[in-house]
């Protein structure tokens, strides 16, 4: 699968990276919701790993702005925001599943491949 | 119960002027120059008030209070202050006397911490003759807290000295009985809270530093442990100094939603090193280069999420962070800029100061300092439903 990673951390995105580019195509990272936004446009990835807490717009902001722009997009929150209302929040955005930090490599790959078999 | 904190912030400045009154006695006594550093009145559980007095042999006396205030005072000396003391009140190597002499002196100094709070109270309030006390721990405690497993008020006065280059410190705990806060704190202004809702309150805040401290954990390997949650109401001024002089890395956040304000994340230097090196598996700089920042930075915000996920969760609201700012510098100067901001609105602030450590040693440490706005954190006390407590955790799974 065709793979944007959106985390304001070089770190998270390196670890996602690794986690993700033996099996899948990683297509771009963006730093920040603006940055995710663009990058979705430019490279229509089959799924979208979306952090919430970043600077300029947030997670849940970009991600209502890119099933605005395409209501076929998947994106998967990755966040440490364990709050019921940010979650409900970002399922209203359109986000199809949620991963909380620090997570396990097990669990990115299960979120992954339970998309993929949608 | 419902406390006036209008009244607690004036019982918290006698407590002040009762140390300050205490160190000036031990000053004509011994010559040795002391300055009241903090003063705080707490709500906290026996087992953080007992970690307070780990790490070091402690000596000092116990003093029932009886009257209008009832409780116990504790004055507690460290092991270099007690020395000093001994040494230049009973010069000859006479156990007994040095005992003798810290009794006294303690004595002297209980009734300079006391008798202000009878003056303003217009009341007696009578003190029984000094108990030595000596050990780590819970030897140094007052009864009251052993005794008990709830949240005990605690005020407390952290009194540094100097003999001569050596820094000595001594610390002042009064605990008073439920009665005498009862009495004390009744309400009299509009500014009042609930106990029961502070020390729930309270109980949150530590279940959101164990979870931040399985976070650091998972994320480590390091396997941490809360030793100390408390609550604690001080004036703003004194916030840096409670957090004192010694140098920490780590990362600030302000959060805003049901609650706003400031959390504070400080590793002590070879701590913050311990964390980078596990975090991140290759050579790092020395200093604290892009990569050190960005991986205490990450740290930072899942030990946020943590923290302050559960208070969002009970309030059935939100609140956001915003993303982590790395800071390596001073307590003082790291808190500087944030109490400045509090103090534009307020001149006291409540303060949440969780304590992270290795278990069994004190070879990593980590303090988490939340500052709420206070008049956003009485309000959520106001909102806070006591019956909404066992909903701090959510499981994305039931919703996604």
């Amino acid at each position: 699968m065709d793979v944007l990673i959106t985390d304001d951390s070089g770190f998270m995105r390196d670890l996602l990276r690794e986690i993700l580019e033996e099996d899948h195509n990683i297509v771009g990272e963006a730093e920040n919701g603006v940055e995710a936004v663009e990058l979705y446009q430019e490279q229509q990835p089959d799924i979208v790993f979306m952090d919430i807490v970043m600077p300029i717009k947030d997670g849940i902001e970009a991600t209502d702005e890119i099933t605005d722009m395409d209501p076929n997009a998947t994106v998967v929150m990755c966040t440490s925001v364990e709050q019921a209302e940010q979650m409900k929040d970002s399922i209203k955005a359109g986000a199809e599943g949620y991963i909380t930090k620090p997570f396990q490599k097990e669990s990115v790959l299960e979120e992954i491949n339970s998309i993929a078999a949608k | 119960m419902e406390i006036d904190i209008r009244e607690l912030e004036t019982y918290q400045q006698l407590a002040h002027d009762g140390a300050r009154s205490a160190a000036q006695s031990l000053s004509q006594l011994t010559g040795i120059e002391t300055r009241v550093q903090v003063t705080d009145v707490s709500l906290m559980s026996p087992s953080s008030l007992e970690y307070e007095f780990i790490g070091d042999d402690f000596a000092g006396v116990n003093i029932d209070l009886s009257g209008e205030i009832a409780g116990e005072v504790v004055l507690a000396f460290d092991d270099t202050a007690r020395r000093a003391i001994t040494d230049t009140l009973v010069p000859a190597d006479d156990p007994e006397k040095k005992k003798s002499s810290i009794k006294e002196v303690g004595n002297i100094m209980t009734s300079g911490f006391v008798d202000g709070w009878a003056n303003y109270l217009e009341a007696k309030i009578k003190s029984s003759p000094p108990r030595y006390i000596q050990g780590s721990g819970k030897d140094i405690l007052p009864k009251s807290a052993t005794d008990s497993d709830t949240h005990l008020f605690v005020f407390r006065s952290r009194v540094e000295a100097s003999k001569g280059a050596e820094p000595i410190d001594f610390r002042i705990l009064l605990v008073p009985d439920s009665t005498s806060i009862k009495r004390s704190l009744e309400p009299k202004t509009d500014n009042i809270v609930s106990l029961e809702k502070l020390e729930v309150f309270n109980d949150m805040t530590k279940e959101g530093a164990e979870k931040s401290a399985a976070n650091i954990s998972s994320m480590t390997g390091i396997e941490t442990t809360v030793n100390i949650s408390r609550l604690s109401l001080m004036p703003i001024k004194d916030i840096p100094k409670e957090v004192g002089s010694k140098r920490y890395v780590g990362t600030v956040m302000e959060f805003r939603g049901k609650i706003g304000g400031y959390l504070v994340i400080l590793f002590d230097q070879p701590s913050g090193r311990a964390v980078v090196d596990a975090l991140v598996p290759m050579e790092t700089d020395k200093d604290w280069g892009e990569t050190e920042q960005g991986a205490l930075r990450e740290l930072g915000n899942i030990m946020t999420s943590g923290f302050v996920d559960g208070w969002a969760n009970v309030l059935n609201g939100e609140i956001k962070h915003s993303p982590p700012k790395f800071v390596a510098d001073t307590g003082e100067s790291i808190l500087r800029p944030i109490t400045s901001k509090l103090a534009q609105t307020d001149d006291h602030a409540f303060m949440l100061d969780s304590n992270i450590q290795t278990d069994g040693n004190q070879v990593f440490t980590c303090q988490m300092l939340a500052l709420p706005r206070r008049a956003e954190l009485e309000d959520a006390l106001d909102e806070l439903l006591l019956e909404n407590v066992g909903n701090s955790q959510v499981n994305p799974e039931d919703l996604f």
